[in-house]
C-alpha cells in the first residue's frame, strides 16, 4: 500500500523559506529572523543534535524566546519529539520527567515499539489524579490544527501573531503552526508583564493578532483600556481560551473593539484545536464555542459530555495505553465537559463532570496540592477548592487545619509547596479553618465547597 | 505606609519576596496585576498599567514611593 507523506511543520519552514527568504519570520527580545535565516539557524542546531546522538525525546524548558523556536523546529527536524516543559519547573520535578522519559525510550527501543513514529511533541498535563500525562501529538495533528485555525480565525500570511504565553501549553504553542505555515510573522513576548513592550509590538504598520487567557484580559481592561482600546484597528482578531471569559468582559471587549474578530476556542492537548465562535457577532454569547472546524467533528454522549473526533486529536498518553483507553477510544476524545449542541450547530459549554480544577487554561488535579499540603509541618488536615479570584475569575484555595500549638502562616505553606509543584499547582488563596467537610464515610466533600 | 503595604502585599502574594531589590524581575502578570489592584482599593487611588514600570516596581521602597506621589497627587 502507498503511503502518503504528511507535510510538517518543518517542512513547510523549508518551502516558506525559499518563497520569502527575506519575510520575518519571528521576532523577541533584540532578535528578528527572516524565514531564511530562521530555517538555517534550525538546520544547524538540527546538525548538532544528530552529531551529538541527543535521545529520542527531548525535553527542555520552554522559554519565550527566539531560542525556543529554533530548538522545537530542530528537534522535529532531527527525527525527534519535542517535550517542552514549563519554564519554572522545580528541578526535582523536571528531572523526574526526564528520568521517565528516559526510561520509556530504552524500553520502546529494546522491543522494537513504533509507538513514536510519527510524533513530534510530548506536551505534560495534569491527569485526574493528580500523576502528570504525557500527551503524545503528531506531526499530522499540528498539520491540521493549523488548518483549523486558518480555516476558523483568519489567520493569513500578512499577519503578526504576538504570543505571550508559556509555550509548553497548547494554547500558546499551537498559534506557531498556523503562522509558519502561512508564511507570516510571530511576535515572541516574555509574559505580559511589561505593558510598555507589549503596547510598542503595536507601533509599526500591520495587521495583528493575539492569545489571551481571561486573566490578561482582565488585566488590560482593568488597568490599561484606553490604550488597549486604541488598538482597535490594529487588532484584526483575538483568541480568548485556557478558562471562560467573563460575560462583562466579552461585553467590554466587543465596545471597546467594535471591528475586531473576538474568539472563543475549544481546544484541550488531548482533542487539539477543535471549534471557535467570534463572539463579536452581535449576540456575544457566554458559554459558546461555536461550530466545529474543519479537520473536527463534535458530539454529545447520552451522558452530556463532549466528544470530539478528527486529525487534531492526540495519539494516546505516552507509555500508559490503559490510561489511554479511558478517554481515546474507536479514534474519539471523550472530555469531562458536559455540553451541548444548539440548532445552529454550535458547541455550548457547561461544568466539569471530575474534580479537576481549571486555573486560567492549567488543569490542576486538587489532590495532588493535598497531598503535598499534608506533608507541610504542622498541617493537620486540608482541602484544595476553587475558589472566585478578581484577575483569575476562579483560582485554587487551600482551606488548611493546623495542628495544636503551630501558628498559620500562609507565606510558609505557599513556599512549601512552590518548592515542590508546578508554579500554576501552588494555590493563591489560603484560609485557616477549624475542621474541612468530609462525606459520611470520611472522603473529603468536594461538592460542599462548589457553588 | 510602609509596612500597610508590606502587609498587603505579603497576604496578596505570599511567594514574593518584597525585601527583593530586583522586585520587578520575581513578578510575573498576575503578580503585577495584583500588586495594582491591592494598592487600588486600599489607598483609593487610580494605579494604570503605565504605573507598573521596572522603575517603580524595582522595591518595596520605589512601590511606597509611588503610592505616596499618587495619594498626594489625587
Amino acid at each position: 500500500m502507498k503511503s502518503e507523506k504528511v507535510m510538517t511543520l518543518e517542512d513547510y519552514l523549508q518551502q516558506n523559506a525559499q518563497r520569502y527568504p527575506d519575510k520575518v519570520a519571528v521576532i523577541g527580545g533584540n532578535e528578528r529572523l527572516t524565514y531564511d535565516q530562521l530555517w538555517q539557524r534550525v538546520q544547524a542546531k538540527a546538525d548538532e543534535l544528530s552529531v551529538s546522538e541527543a535521545p529520542r525525546c527531548i525535553p527542555f524548558r520552554a522559554s519565550q524566546t527566539v531560542g525556543f523556536l529554533i530548538t522545537y523546529l530542530a528537534i522535529h527536524l532531527s527525527g525527534r519529539v519535542a517535550v517542552p516543559l514549563e519554564k519554572n519547573i522545580p528541578e526535582g520535578l523536571y528531572q523526574e520527567i526526564c528520568d521517565r522519559l528516559s526510561c520509556l525510550s530504552s524500553c520502546m527501543s529494546s522491543c522494537h515499539d513504533d509507538t513514536l513514529n510519527g510524533i513530534a511533541d510530548v506536551l505534560f498535563t495534569t491527569g485526574t489524579t493528580g500523576q502528570s500525562k504525557g500527551v503524545m501529538i503528531s506531526h499530522r495533528t499540528i498539520i491540521a490544527d493549523a488548518e483549523n485555525l486558518i480555516a476558523g480565525q483568519g489567520f493569513s500570511h500578512d499577519l503578526t501573531f504576538v504570543v505571550h504565553g508559556p509555550l509548553n501549553h497548547i494554547g500558546s504553542l499551537s498559534k506557531i503552526f498556523p503562522v509558519l505555515l502561512l508564511g507570516a510573522t510571530l511576535h515572541i513576548l516574555d509574559g505580559l508583564k511589561d505593558a510598555e513592550a507589549f503596547f510598542r509590538v503595536f507601533e509599526s504598520q500591520g495587521k495583528y493578532a493575539t492569545f489571551f487567557v481571561p486573566a490578561n484580559i482582565r488585566f488590560l481592561l482593568s488597568f490599561d483600556a484606553k490604550r488597549f482600546a486604541a488598538l482597535a484597528d490594529r487588532l484584526d482578531f483575538i483568541e480568548s481560551g485556557g478558562a471562560p471569559l467573563a460575560h462583562a468582559d466579552m461585553l467590554q471587549l466587543c465596545q471597546l473593539l467594535p471591528h475586531t474578530r473576538l474568539y472563543n476556542t475549544y481546544a484541550s492537548t488531548e482533542t487539539g484545536i477543535i471549534a471557535t465562535y467570534d463572539f463579536n457577532d452581535g449576540e456575544c454569547l457566554a458559554g459558546c464555542l461555536g461550530r466545529p472546524m474543519p479537520h473536527s467533528r463534535i458530539a454529545i454522549t447520552p451522558e452530556g459530555l463532549i466528544s470530539c473526533q478528527g486529525d487534531t486529536l492526540m495519539s494516546g498518553y505516552l507509555g500508559d495505553p490503559e490510561l489511554t483507553a479511558t478517554v481515546l477510544r474507536d479514534d474519539t476524545v471523550y472530555m469531562s465537559d458536559y455540553g451541548h449542541i444548539d440548532e445552529q450547530g454550535r458547541l455550548h459549554i457547561g461544568g466539569r463532570e471530575n474534580d479537576v480544577i481549571n486555573v486560567g487554561g492549567f488543569k490542576v488535579a486538587p489532590t495532588e496540592v493535598e497531598d503535598v499540603a499534608m506533608s507541610v509541618p504542622g498541617i493537620k488536615d486540608c482541602i484544595c477548592i476553587s475558589a472566585d479570584h478578581p484577575i483569575m475569575g476562579r483560582a485554587l484555595k487551600l482551606l488548611v487545619v493546623m495542628a495544636e500549638d503551630t501558628a498559620f502562616s500562609k507565606r510558609t505553606i505557599a513556599r512549601y509547596l512552590a518548592d515542590r509543584l508546578e508554579p500554576y499547582k501552588v494555590p493563591m488563596l489560603y484560609e485557616q479553618v477549624d475542621a474541612v467537610a468530609r462525606t459520611y464515610n470520611g472522603k473529603l466533600n468536594r461538592k460542599h465547597y462548589q457553588k | 505606609m510602609k509596612e500597610k503595604i508590606r502587609t498587603l502585599l505579603e497576604d496578596a502574594l505570599p511567594l514574593v519576596d518584597f525585601d527583593s531589590d530586583f522586585l520587578f524581575s520575581e513578578l510575573d502578570s498576575l503578580g503585577i496585576t495584583t500588586i495594582l489592584m491591592t494598592l487600588s482599593d486600599a489607598f483609593g487611588i487610580q494605579l494604570e498599567a503605565v504605573d507598573a514600570t521596572p522603575r517603580n516596581l524595582k522595591s518595596l521602597d520605589s512601590i511606597v514611593a509611588m503610592v505616596e506621589k499618587k495619594v498626594k497627587s489625587e
